[in-house]
C-alpha cells in the first residue's frame, strides 16, 4: 500500500472547471472519504487519481511515484464502480481472473489467488455463474474481489454501496471496515452519503462546487465544520442555521430575533464580533438544543411546525424567526404541532457563521 | 457538472478552440478517417459534381473535356417543358399517397399487434418480409399479378363482377400510378409498423391504467395517452417514409418505365431516362440539383423531428 | 364496458387478417405459379391450384449442366460474393469509427448523423453518373470491386450508426475497469467491448447484407460482362429474352428472396433492433 498525494489538481472541460486546486494526502493505509452533493467534483477526482482522463493541471502522487501521464494500468490502483463494471460475458472466476492474466502471472498463481479472494468474501460458491445471475449484493462481492485479487498501492472506490438495498448497504458498510482494518489498504472512498463517510472514513474530504471545502477526520467535521455549507451537509438531521442580528450594547453582545435577544457567552461574543456584517448565522446541531414549555432565561421563542417521531428519538421541526430549527426529544416527551415553545442553546457547542463569507466564526 | 469561480493555479492546459481540440484529440481520428475518407469520395464529391455539371452540356459520349458551359440553361429547359409539371405532379401523388396509406396500414397494424397473443411473433415476421425482399422481386411479382391477360387480379375482378373483361392495369394512364403505388405500400407498410411498435411500447403502461382509472375510454386512452408518445416516431417515420418514396426508382422503372406515355413517370425514373437515356447528362444534372435543394427541405424536417426526439439522449 | 374493448379487439383482428392476406396472397400466388408449367400458368380463367404441380422451373434453374441454371447459379454466385465481402469490409470499417463515435468527444460527431441523412436523402439515381466517372477514371467499370465500394460507401454511414448506437449501450465503466485492471485501451476495446458488441455487429451484417443483395441501380450501371451479374440484373436481362416464361421468373424471384428472408428470419431481433434504433427513445 502507499500513499496518495494530490496537489493543486485541476480539471476543466474547455470554459467550465470541475476540478479546481485540490490539495490533499492520503496517508498509506488511510480510509478516504469523498463526500459532496452530485455534481460536486468528487467523482471526477476520482476519475484523476485512477487516471480514466486526463488531468489539466496539478501534480498526482502515488508513493513517490508522480503518475499524472500514466495510465491507469500503470499506476497499479484497484477500483470498484457503482455500477460493479462486472464483464458481463465472463464468469465470476473470470472476472477475478482478469486484472492478473492482464498482468501476465502464472495460470497456478492465478487460480491460487483467484480461490484466496473468493475464499476471503464468501463467493466460493458463484465462482462458475454469470454476472447476471447473481443479487446486487453479491456483485458488489465480486466487485470488491476483482479489486483485492492482486495488491494494488490503493483502492479507488465510486459509491460502491449506493445500488445497494438499506439494509444491505448497513451489513456492507460494516464489512467494508473490517476489510480496511484488516488489510490496512489506503482507500479512497466516493460518496454522496456522508453518514458511510462518517462512519467508515478515517478522513473525510468534503467538496462542493469543484473545490475542496474541508479535510480532516470525521470528528474534526463534526465539530468544527469551517462553513455553513459543510456544516449543513455533515450531520443528520442537517444542522440547524438560522440568521440573526448581532447587537452590541458595551460589553455586552447578544442575537437578536423578532421581538427577543439572546445574550452570547464571552467566547461566543468575540467570534460574533470578528463577523463583517451585523448579521451572524447560529449553527446548532439537534442534540445541543433544549426545548422548553415556557420563557427560560436566554431561551428562544419558536413554534412547533412538525414533530417526528423515529422510536428512540423525537425529530421537531420548529418555526424561529423564519428559519427552521430541529431539535430532538426523549421519545417519551408529548410536544403537540402548533404549539409555543422555547429553544436554549448550549453556548459551548453552538456555531457561529460569518453571514457574507459563509465561513466559521473563530 | 458544477461551475467553480475559485482561484485555478498549477499548469493549466486548457483544451478549448476548435483547432485546439482537434489537436488534442488527433488519435481518435485513426479511428475515423478511412471511413470519413471514403465518405467524402463518394457523396460529397458527387454532389458537387452534378452541380458543376448541371450548368454545361455534355456530349453523350460523357467525355468530360468535350462539355461547353451553358449557364442556367438547362434549369431553363427543365422548368418551362410541360413535361415537368405532370412528372412533378405524378411524384407528388406518389409520395404522399404511399406514406399515407403505408403509414395508416402500419399503424392499424401496430395497434392490433401491440397486444400479446399467440402467433404474434411469426405474424409479424410475415407482415415485414414484403419489406426486406429486393424492389426486384417485388416488382416482378406484381408485374405477374398484373398481368393483362392471366393475372390473378384481373380474373378475380372479373370473377366477382367488378369488370367484365381483365383490366390491363399497367397499361392504362388511369390505373398505372394507383396500381404502383399499391405494390409500394405493400412493401412499405411493414416498416412503418415496426417503427410504430416500437413507439409503442415507450407508453408508460402506467399512465394507460391511470387513463383507465379515470375513466377514459379505448379511443380516449388511445387519442390523449397513446398518440402523443407516437407523435415524435411518427414524424420520423412518415419523413423516412416520404424520402423513401420520392427517391423509389426499382418499382416504377421495372413495372413501367414511367408509362403509359408518363402516367407513372416519377423525378426520378424521369432523369434516369434523360440521362441515360437521352443521354442528356447537363440536363439530368440540373434536375438532380433540383431534386437536391427539395431533398435539402425535407431533410430539414427530418433533422428537426429527430433532434426534438434526441433530447433525452446524453451527449 | 367490456363490450367496448372486445369490439376494439375484435376491429384490431379483423384488420390482421385483412392485411396479412394483403401480405401473404401476392407471395403464395408466386409459389403456386412457379410450381404450374408454362403453358398451366398461361390460362384464362387462370388454374387456381396447380392441377400437376411441377418442380421443373427449380430443377432447370439450380442444375449447373443446363444452361439456364449455369447463369442463374453464376448470378447467385456474384450477389453472394459482392454481398459477403460489402458486408465484411463495411463492418470492420465500420466498427473502429463507431467506437470512437461514441466514446471519443471529438469535433465532428455531428458529421456522422449529416452523414447518414445525406446518404438516406439522395436517390442512387442521381449519383449514377458521378460515380461511373469516378469508377471509370479508378479503373473498377466492369468489375466486382467497383459495386463492392460503391455499396461499402454508401452503407458505411447507416453502420456506423447502428453500431454507434450499440456502443452507446455498453457502459464505459467496463472499459475503465478494463483499463485499471491492466489493459491498454486497445486491449480494452478488444478483450471486452467487441465481445459484448456482437449482437451489433450481426445487426449491422444483416442490414449491409440484406442491402447489397437486393441493389440493382449500381449493379445495372457498372457492370457489362454477362458472366458478371448479380442477380437482380442477371434476372431481368435473363427473362428479357424469354419474356413470357413467367413461371420461371417467379421460381427464380422465390430463389433470390430465400436467403435474405432466410437470414432475416434467423436474425429477426436484430434487423428490427437495427431498424428502430435511434428513431425511437425509450
Amino acid at each position: 500500500m502507499a500513499k496518495v498525494t494530490l496537489e493543486n489538481v485541476v480539471k476543466t472541460y474547455g470554459p467550465v472547471t470541475a476540478v479546481g486546486d485540490v490539495s490533499f494526502t492520503v496517508q498509506d493505509g488511510e480510509f478516504v472519504a469523498l463526500v459532496g452533493p452530485s455534481g460536486c467534483g468528487k467523482t471526477t477526482t476520482l476519475n484523476l487519481i485512477a487516471g480514466l482522463i486526463p488531468i489539466s493541471g496539478g501534480n498526482i502522487r502515488i508513493g513517490d511515484k508522480l503518475v499524472n501521464d500514466l495510465d491507469p494500468k500503470d499506476r497499479d490502483i484497484a477500483m470498484v464502480f457503482q455500477n460493479y463494471a462486472l464483464y458481463p460475458n465472463k464468469t465470476v472466476a473470470k472476472n477475478l481472473a482478469f486484472p492478473l492474466q492482464m498482468r501476465r502471472l502464472p495460470k497456478d498463481e492465478i487460480a491460487r489467488k483467484v480461490a484466496e479472494a473468493a475464499r476471503v468474501l464468501d463467493i466460493t460458491h458463484l465462482l462458475e455463474r454469470k454476472p447476471r445471475e447473481l443479487s446486487g449484493g453479491q456483485q458488489q462481492r465480486v466487485a470488491l474481489g476483482r479489486a483485492l485479487v492482486r495488491d494494488p498501492r490503493a483502492f479507488l472506490m465510486d459509491e460502491p454501496l449506493s445500488n445497494l438495498d438499506a439494509k444491505l448497504r448497513v451489513q456492507m458498510r460494516t464489512e467494508l471496515k473490517r476489510f480496511h482494518q484488516d488489510l490496512k489498504a489506503t482507500i479512497i472512498y466516493v460518496t454522496h452519503d456522508q453518514l458511510e463517510a462518517v462512519t467508515m472514513a478515517d478522513k473525510m474530504a468534503v467538496m462542493n462546487g469543484g473545490t475542496l471545502q474541508q479535510y480532516d477526520s470525521p470528528k474534526n467535521v463534526f465539530d468544527h465544520p469551517v462553513n455553513t455549507f459543510v456544516a449543513s451537509f455533515v450531520g443528520s438531521p442537517a444542522m440547524s442555521l438560522v440568521p440573526l442580528r448581532r447587537v452590541v450594547e458595551g460589553d455586552a453582545v447578544a442575537l437578536a430575533g423578532d421581538g427577543w435577544q439572546m445574550p452570547l457567552s464571552p467566547a461566543n461574543a468575540r467570534k460574533a464580533l470578528s463577523a463583517k456584517s451585523d448579521t451572524v448565522i447560529l449553527g446548532a446541531r439537534h442534540s445541543t438544543i433544549a426545548l422548553h414549555d415556557g420563557p427560560r432565561e436566554g431561551a428562544v421563542p419558536g413554534r412547533v411546525y412538525t414533530v417526528e417521531p423515529t422510536g428512540d428519538v423525537t425529530f421537531v421541526q420548529v418555526h424561529v424567526d423564519g428559519a427552521i430549527v430541529i431539535a430532538s426529544l426523549a421519545p417519551d416527551v408529548a410536544v403537540r404541532s402548533d404549539t409555543n415553545v422555547w429553544l436554549g442553546f448550549d453556548q459551548s457547542r453552538m456555531h457561529l457563521f460569518d453571514c457574507e463569507t459563509q465561513m466559521a466564526l473563530t | 457538472m458544477a461551475v467553480s469561480s475559485g482561484p485555478v493555479t498549477g499548469s493549466l492546459r486548457r483544451d478549448d478552440g476548435l483547432l485546439r481540440r482537434i489537436v488534442t484529440h488527433r488519435a481518435d481520428y485513426a479511428y475515423v478517417l478511412p471511413a470519413l475518407v471514403v465518405m467524402m469520395v463518394v457523396i460529397a464529391y458527387p454532389i458537387w459534381f452534378t452541380v458543376d455539371m448541371s450548368f454545361y452540356k455534355t456530349p453523350a459520349s460523357l467525355q468530360l473535356r468535350d462539355r461547353t458551359f451553358v449557364g442556367w440553361k438547362n434549369y431553363h429547359t427543365i422548368l418551362t417543358a410541360p413535361a415537368f409539371w405532370s412528372v412533378t405532379l405524378n411524384t407528388l401523388i406518389w409520395t404522399v399517397a404511399s406514406t399515407f396509406f403505408a403509414f395508416l396500414l402500419g399503424l392499424g397494424a401496430a395497434l392490433s399487434l401491440h397486444r400479446e397473443f399467440a402467433g404474434r411473433a411469426v405474424l409479424r415476421a410475415i407482415l415485414l418480409i414484403p419489406y426486406v425482399i429486393s424492389a426486384v422481386a417485388a416488382s416482378y411479382l406484381w408485374k405477374w399479378l398484373y398481368h393483362s391477360d392471366f393475372g390473378v387480379i384481373g380474373a378475380l375482378s372479373v370473377q366477382w363482377g367488378f369488370t367484365d373483361k381483365p383490366i390491363n392495369f399497367l397499361d392504362n394512364i388511369h390505373t398505372a400510378l394507383p396500381s404502383l403505388i399499391v405494390v409500394n405500400i405493400w412493401r412499405e407498410f411493414s416498416f412503418a409498423m415496426i417503427m410504430l411498435m416500437a413507439g409503442l411500447q415507450t407508453v408508460p403502461e402506467q399512465l394507460l391504467r391511470a387513463a383507465q382509472v379515470d375513466g377514459a375510454n379505448a379511443w380516449q386512452r388511445f387519442w390523449h395517452v397513446t398518440a402523443p408518445h407516437l407523435k415524435g416516431v411518427s414524424m420520423v417515420t412518415v419523413l423516412l417514409l416520404m424520402v423513401a418514396n420520392f427517391n423509389s426508382f426499382i418499382v416504377p422503372w421495372l413495372m413501367t418505365g414511367g408509362g403509359p406515355a408518363g402516367a407513372s413517370d416519377i423525378w426520378i425514373t424521369h432523369i434516369y431516362q434523360i440521362a441515360f437515356g437521352r443521354q442528356n447528362w447537363g440536363l439530368a444534372s440540373a434536375y438532380s440539383v433540383i431534386l437536391f435543394i427539395v431533398m435539402m427541405c425535407l431533410g430539414y424536417f427530418y433533422v428537426q423531428a429527430l433532434t426534438r426526439g434526441d433530447k433525452g439522449r446524453p451527449e | 364496458m367490456s363490450g367496448r374493448v372486445d369490439g376494439w379487439r375484435w376491429a384490431g383482428r379483423v384488420f390482421l387478417v385483412l392485411i396479412l392476406l394483403f401480405t401473404a396472397v401476392p407471395m403464395v400466388w408466386m409459389l403456386l405459379t412457379s410450381i404450374k408449367s408454362q403453358f398451366a400458368a398461361m390460362q384464362y380463367p387462370p388454374q387456381w391450384w396447380p392441377k400437376e404441380p411441377t418442380l421443373e422451373n427449380y430443377t432447370k434453374l439450380l442444375d449447373p449442366t443446363n444452361p439456364v441454371g449455369n447463369d442463374f447459379l453464376r448470378y447467385m454466385w456474384n450477389s453472394f460474393y459482392v454481398s459477403l465481402a460489402t458486408t465484411v469490409l463495411g463492418v470492420a470499417v465500420a466498427v473502429p469509427a463507431a467506437y470512437a463515435f461514441s466514446r471519443f468527444r471529438f469535433p465532428g460527431r455531428t458529421f456522422l448523423f449529416f452523414a447518414v441523412l445525406l446518404r438516406n436523402m439522395f436517390p442512387a439515381v442521381v449519383f449514377l453518373m458521378p460515380l461511373f466517372i469516378l469508377m471509370r477514371w479508378l479503373g473498377l467499370v466492369g468489375t466486382h470491386g467497383s459495386l463492392i465500394l460503391t455499396y461499402l460507401t454508401f452503407g458505411l454511414p447507416l453502420s456506423i450508426w447502428l453500431l454507434k448506437g450499440f456502443y452507446d449501450n455498453i457502459p464505459i465503466q467496463l472499459e475503465q475497469a478494463a483499463r485499471i485492471d491492466g489493459a491498454t485501451r486497445f486491449q480494452a476495446f478488444l478483450l471486452i467491448v467487441m465481445p459484448l458488441s456482437v449482437p451489433g455487429i450481426l445487426a449491422t451484417s444483416i442490414f449491409s447484407f440484406i442491402g447489397a443483395w437486393n441493389e440493382y441501380v449500381y449493379a445495372a450501371t457498372f457492370l457489362n460482362r454477362q458472366d458478371q451479374l448479380t442477380l437482380p440484373v442477371g434476372i431481368q436481362r435473363f427473362f428479357a429474352e424469354f419474356a413470357t416464361d413467367w413461371p420461371g421468373l417467379m421460381a427464380a424471384t422465390f430463389l433470390m428472396s430465400v436467403p435474405v428472408v432466410v437470414l432475416f428470419l434467423i436474425l429477426q431481433r436484430y434487423f428490427v433492433r437495427a431498424l428502430t434504433e435511434g428513431a425511437v427513445k425509450s
